[in-house]
């Protein structure tokens, strides 16, 4: 077994502990946003154990839970646990409506896909996120080393593609930006304000670097599946144990207590509080 | 938001401290930096403009 082999199911374990984690704050202090971040991390740590499957044998069902949690819904979902804490206002309900509806809508695309995944493309040599989608390629653009292509006809013309698990122009990997960006604002944005308006306000100096933890661990996993995406596959094993850790580490320290007990205005988010 | 005050738990930001003057400071813009990166990436993948 290799390094890559092994780093996610490390990342498994780890997701594993922190969703237990979460799940117990929710079920003693009844918070949704315990919930939607205990969902979220449920979503991670699914993702994270089926890319480890995958490193050493198909599965397509286990493709299915890597491509709908790990890599379009996870993100999102953390996200919205974040806005619950930092936006007390009944839209934020519609918001759910919305990212639930959104979802089984994904949930419902995916499995329309599963019976036109191109399966003979698969191998265990190279990591899940680097052969999930076919890719058209350009005119004179030159073929990657390794790389199957196939011809096939896309929006009324033959092209040239790369071999991918999913075929062109599947509507599911459509509905991957839109949790992306929503689940990169609202997670690692919300993060990143709660950071500065306790740092602005010279207080809670253990939620500063809590909430700092948790915005670079999310960016750890977004930037190593960009990464991915441009063909530096080797490091998305690392971002996610990398990820998986600090924001385990964030949200232990933000929930920790801390010493002197003073009068605080509740205008100030506890992001993970 | 006097009155909706509440007893909370919190601490100060110790003075001159380099972690909370340049550290954190320089990490808060430059996560902001690579997020805005990252979602003009989502969103060109989403417009057809990045191809992967």
């Amino acid at each position: 077994m290799s390094i890559n082999q092994v780093l996610p199911f490390i990342s498994t374990a780890v997701m594993l502990w922190f969703t237990v984690d979460v799940f117990k704050r929710y079920l003693v202090r009844h918070n949704p946003a315990f919930l939607f971040w205990a969902i979220g991390l449920a979503m991670f740590g699914i993702g994270s154990f089926a890319e480890a499957y995958l490193s050493l044998t198909w599965n397509k069902w286990m493709f299915f839970a890597w491509y709908l949690f790990g890599a379009a819904l996870n993100a999102a979902w953390l996200g919205h646990g974040t806005l619950y804490l930092l936006a007390r206002k009944p839209w934020r309900h519609a918001v759910t409506v919305v990212l639930v509806l959104g979802s089984l809508f994904a949930g419902n695309l995916m499995l329309q896909a599963m019976p036109k995944l191109d399966e003979a493309s698969f191998t265990t040599t190279k990591p899940v996120s680097e052969q999930y989608g076919t890719k058209a390629l350009k005119a004179g653009e030159a073929v990657p080393a390794d790389a199957q292509t196939i011809t096939t006809t896309y929006r009324g013309a033959e092209v040239t593609a790369v071999r991918g698990l999913l075929p062109l122009g599947t509507p599911v990997r459509l509905t991957t930006p839109f949790f992306n960006i929503y689940g990169l604002l609202t997670l690692v944005g919300g993060a990143i304000y709660s950071a500065y308006l306790f740092w602005r306000k010279r207080v809670m100096p253990n939620r500063v670097i809590a909430n700092v933890l948790i915005a670079a661990g999310a960016l750890a996993i977004g930037s190593a599946s960009t990464l991915t995406r441009l063909g530096y596959g080797e490091y998305l094993y690392l971002g996610e144990l990398i990820s998986a850790i600090l924001m385990f580490i964030g949200f232990r320290m933000a929930a920790k207590p801390q010493p002197e007990e003073v009068m605080v205005s509740n205008s100030i988010p506890a992001s993970a509080d | 938001m006097a009155s909706q005050t509440k007893t909370n738990l919190k601490s100060h930001i110790p003075e001159k401290s380099f972690l909370f003057e340049k550290i954190v400071p320089i990490a808060l813009i430059s996560m902001g930096v690579i997020t805005l990166g990252l979602m003009i990436f989502a969103a060109g993948v989403l417009l057809g403009i990045v191809h992967f």
